[in-house]
C-alpha cells in the first residue's frame, strides 16, 4: 500500500528538516542545498507512495491516515517552492518539522480505505485534493505567521536573537502570508461548494456535522482576514495572528471530516 | 624638500562636541587656512569632521609650523581649545593618521565615512597647492593602508555609524528601501548625514519637515527631495515609511495622541522611527502602537556597541595591520632619503681628500714625477675609502631598519651634511 516509499519519503524529510536546523546554526549555503535535495527526494518518493495507494484502490485518498499523507505532501511541494522561489531556508526549519509532526500519527493510522460507496464519484478527488491544498497552504501561511510574530517581537522589543539575521524582511514574511492565504482561501471556497454538492447528493447540502460547521468558520475567518487587508490594509502582526487562528479551524474541520465523532458518517 | 611631519589637533577622545562645533572649519575658512599655513616650504592637510579637526603639517622646522597652527586654532575656537589640543610628530604623526584613515580611531569604529572625508581633505589641500610632494607621498600611503585594513579585515563589513545601523534595521522591517518614502523631521547635520545613507540605500523619496523652511528646503536641495515647515508633519506621516527625528525641540513632537490617529490613514502600513534627538522627539509610548517601530538614540547606539563588539577581534588584527603599513613607510623612505645620505658622504670625503691632494701638490709637486703624483691621489682617496667602509656598510645594512633614519640622520650630522642634515635631526624628534 505504499508504505516502503512513505517510509523512505519520510526518512528523506528527516534529513532534510535536520539539514534545515543545522542551516539556522551554521548558514552555509551548502547545508540549505543538502535540506532543499533531502526534501525534493522526499517528495518524489512521497508522490510515488501516493500514487500506488490510489491506483491499488478503487477511491481516491481515503481516510485519515491517507488524508494527512496527501496534506504533508502538499504542505511540502509549497514550501519547497516559496525556498527556491524566496531563497529562504531558514522557513524550512520551522516549516519540515511541523509537517513531519503532523504525518507521523498519519503514518501509524490505517491506510484502508473507509468511504462509503454513496459518494463516489468523479468529482470526489477533486474535492478532497482541493480540501488538502487549501489546508497546506494555510499550515505554510500560518507557519509563516508565525514566525512573523517572533520576529516582529524582536524589532519591537530591540531584542535580537539568532534568528534575526537570517530570516527575511517583515515585508517579505507578511507578503508570503498574504500569498498563501490568498491561495488557501480560494482553495476552501471551491471544498465548500464541491461539499456542498456531494452533500445535496445526499439529500441536504447542509446537515450541521461538526466539519462543515468548522470548514465555515474558518471560511469566515479569512474571509474577513482577505477583506481585511484589501479593504482596511490590515497586515504584519495582526494578519498572521488571524491567520493562525483560522489554521486552527482548519485543522478542526480536517480531524472532525475524517469521521472523528462523526455521527453522520466516516468520510467526506 | 622634505621635513619633519607633525599633527596638531582635537578629536571626539579628547574634546567635547561644545568645542569641536566650534572649531568646525567652513569651507572659506579652510582654503584661507590652507593658503596661509601650506605656502612652501610648509605643505598643510586639514582634516575637519564633526568627531575631529586635525593639521596634518610637513614643515622644515616644526616648532615653528606647531606655534602657526596653535594660533590659528586659537584665532577660530579661543584659548581654551589649547587644553584639549594634542601634538604629534614623526612616526606618531604618521601612525595617528593612518590610524584615522583606516577608521581605527574613530567614534564607531570601523565606520566607513572617514577614509572619504580624510580622502576629501587632502584632495581639497592638494588643489590649493598645500599638499604636494611630502605629503602626497604619505597620504598615498595611508589610503593604501586603509585598503588593506577594509579589505583583509572585517572591521568594516558590518552596519557601523548610526545612520547606516538605522539603514540596515530598515532593511529588516521592509527589505529594500527602494520605493519607500523618507521623512527627515529636523534638518540639522544628523539629519543629513542619515538621509544621505538612506538615499544611498535606494530610498525614493525625501521629504524634510523643519522648524524654518529656509533650513529645510536647503537639506531637502541637496538630498533631492522637498521642504516643509512643522505644519506639514502630520499630513507627510501618512505617507512616510521611515522617520529620522533630530529636531532640537525641548517636548516630544510626536506623541500617542498625535500618532494614533495617523494610522489608519496610512493603512497600517508599519512605520519605522529613529530617534537621534537629545533630549528624545518620540515620546517612548509611541512604540507600543501595533506597526510602529521607534527606536532611540540609545537603542541605535546599543546596535551599533554590539556590531563593534563583534568586531573587536578584528580591530586588533586592523590595528597590527596599520603598524605594519607605518613601517613598511618609514623603510621605504628610509631607502629613499638614506642613499644620498650616502652619496654626499663619499662625495664631500672624495672632495675633501681630492683637495688636500692638490694642496700638497701645490707646495711640493714639481718635485715629483707623475707616477708619484698618482700614487699620492690613490692613497688620499684609498684613506678615504679605508675610512668610509665601515660606515658605508653600516648605513647601507641598517637603511630599512627602524634605526636606519637615526643613523643616517647622525651621519649626516656628526659630517655636517648641510641640506640632509636639517631633514635629518629633523626627524629624530620624533
Amino acid at each position: 500500500m505504499g508504505h516502503p516509499f512513505f517510509a523512505l519519503a519520510f526518512h528523506a524529510y528527516a534529513l532534510g528538516a535536520m539539514a534545515y536546523v543545522a542551516y539556522l546554526v551554521r548558514p552555509w549555503r551548502g547545508l540549505a542545498w543538502a535540506a532543499r535535495i533531502c526534501t525534493g527526494a522526499g517528495l518524489l518518493l512521497h508522490g510515488a507512495g501516493l500514487l500506488r495507494v490510489v491506483q491499488a484502490q478503487h477511491g481516491f485518498l481515503e481516510g485519515p491516515g491517507q488524508g494527512v499523507a496527501g496534506m504533508t505532501f502538499l504542505l511540502l511541494c509549497i514550501y519547497l517552492g516559496v525556498d527556491l522561489f524566496y531563497r529562504i531556508p531558514v522557513m524550512g526549519a520551522f516549516l519540515t518539522p511541523m509537517a513531519l509532526a503532523v504525518w507521523a500519527p498519519g503514518l501509524l493510522w490505517s491506510m484502508d480505505a473507509q468511504t462509503r460507496d454513496a459518494l463516489r464519484g468523479p468529482l470526489l478527488p477533486v474535492h478532497i485534493s482541493i480540501a488538502l491544498l487549501g489546508v497546506a497552504a494555510f499550515a505554510a501561511a500560518a507557519g509563516v505567521g508565525v514566525v512573523y510574530v517572533l520576529m516582529e517581537r524582536q524589532v519591537k522589543l530591540k531584542h535580537f536573537g539568532l534568528l534575526f539575521a537570517r530570516l527575511p524582511s517583515l515585508q517579505v514574511l507578511d507578503e508570503l502570508n498574504r500569498r498563501l492565504v490568498l491561495g488557501g482561501f480560494v482553495a476552501l471556497s471551491l471544498t465548500l461548494v464541491t461539499g456542498a454538492f456531494f452533500a445535496s447528493g445526499q439529500g441536504a447540502y447542509w446537515v450541521w456535522q461538526p466539519k462543515e460547521i468548522g470548514t465555515v468558520a474558518a471560511w469566515l475567518v479569512f474571509a474577513a482576514l482577505v477583506g481585511a487587508r484589501l479593504l482596511a490594509g490590515w497586515q504584519g502582526r495582526r494578519a498572521a495572528l488571524l491567520t493562525m487562528a483560522g489554521f486552527g479551524l482548519v485543522l478542526l474541520a480536517l480531524v472532525s471530516s475524517y469521521g472523528m465523532s462523526v455521527p453522520v458518517g466516516a468520510g467526506p | 624638500m622634505t621635513a619633519e611631519f607633525l599633527c596638531v589637533g582635537i578629536s571626539h577622545k579628547s574634546a567635547p562636541l561644545g568645542l569641536r562645533e566650534r572649531l568646525a572649519f567652513s569651507p572659506e575658512k579652510m582654503a584661507e587656512v590652507l593658503a596661509l599655513l601650506g605656502r612652501d616650504p610648509h605643505e598643510l592637510v586639514l582634516v575637519s569632521t564633526c568627531n575631529r579637526v586635525e593639521f596634518y603639517v610637513s614643515a622644515p622646522v616644526a616648532d615653528e609650523a606647531a606655534r602657526a597652527v596653535r594660533t590659528a586654532i586659537v584665532e577660530t575656537a579661543g584659548e581654551q581649545a589649547l587644553e584639549h589640543l594634542y601634538e604629534k610628530r614623526g612616526d606618531a604623526a604618521l601612525s595617528q593618521l593612518f590610524r584615522v584613515a583606516a577608521s581605527l580611531d574613530s567614534m564607531v569604529v570601523g565606520e566607513p565615512q572617514i577614509l572619504g572625508q580624510v580622502k576629501d581633505a587632502f584632495e581639497l589641500a592638494q588643489k590649493a597647492g598645500a599638499a604636494r610632494g611630502e605629503l602626497t607621498r604619505i597620504y598615498s600611503a595611508a589610503f593604501a593602508s586603509a585598503k588593506r585594513v577594509r579589505t583583509e579585515t572585517g572591521i568594516g563589513r558590518m552596519s557601523t555609524s548610526m545612520a547606516s545601523a538605522a539603514v540596515e534595521l530598515s532593511r529588516k522591517i521592509f527589505g529594500g528601501l527602494e520605493d519607500k518614502a523618507v521623512l527627515l523631521l529636523g534638518a540639522g547635520e544628523m539629519a543629513e548625514v542619515a538621509g544621505r545613507h538612506l538615499v544611498a540605500a535606494g530610498a525614493s523619496s525625501v521629504v524634510v519637515v523643519n522648524r524654518t523652511l529656509e533650513r529645510a528646503t536647503a537639506l531637502a536641495g541637496l538630498l533631492g527631495g522637498t521642504g516643509h515647515t512643522l505644519d506639514a508633519l502630520f499630513a507627510e506621516l501618512v505617507r512616510a515609511d521611515v522617520v529620522i527625528c533630530t529636531t532640537a525641540s525641548l517636548t516630544p513632537i510626536l506623541t500617542l495622541d498625535n500618532v494614533a490617529p495617523v494610522l489608519k490613514a496610512r493603512r497600517h502600513r508599519p512605520l519605522f522611527m529613529v530617534d537621534l534627538a537629545v533630549p528624545r522627539d518620540i515620546a517612548p509610548d509611541v512604540n507600543t502602537l501595533d506597526g510602529v517601530y521607534t527606536y532611540d538614540i540609545d537603542d541605535i547606539q546599543k546596535i551599533v556597541a554590539e556590531n563593534a563588539a563583534s568586531r573587536s577581534s578584528e580591530a586588533v588584527k586592523a590595528e597590527l595591520l596599520v603598524a605594519e603599513e607605518v613601517t613598511r613607510f618609514i623603510r621605504a623612505r628610509a631607502v629613499r632619503e638614506g642613499v644620498p645620505v650616502l652619496a654626499q658622504l663619499r662625495a664631500q670625503a672624495e672632495q675633501i681628500a681630492r683637495a688636500e691632494v692638490e694642496r700638497s701638490l701645490g707646495a711640493w709637486g714639481a718635485d715629483l714625477s707623475d707616477k708619484q703624483k698618482k700614487s699620492l691621489e690613490a692613497m688620499a682617496l684609498s684613506i678615504v675609502n679605508k675610512l668610509l667602509h665601515q660606515p658605508t656598510a653600516k648605513l647601507r645594512a641598517v637603511a630599512t631598519d627602524a634605526g636606519g633614519e637615526r643613523l643616517a640622520g647622525a651621519a649626516a650630522e656628526l659630517f655636517g651634511l648641510d641640506d640632509a642634515g636639517k631633514k635629518r635631526t629633523g626627524s629624530d624628534n620624533g
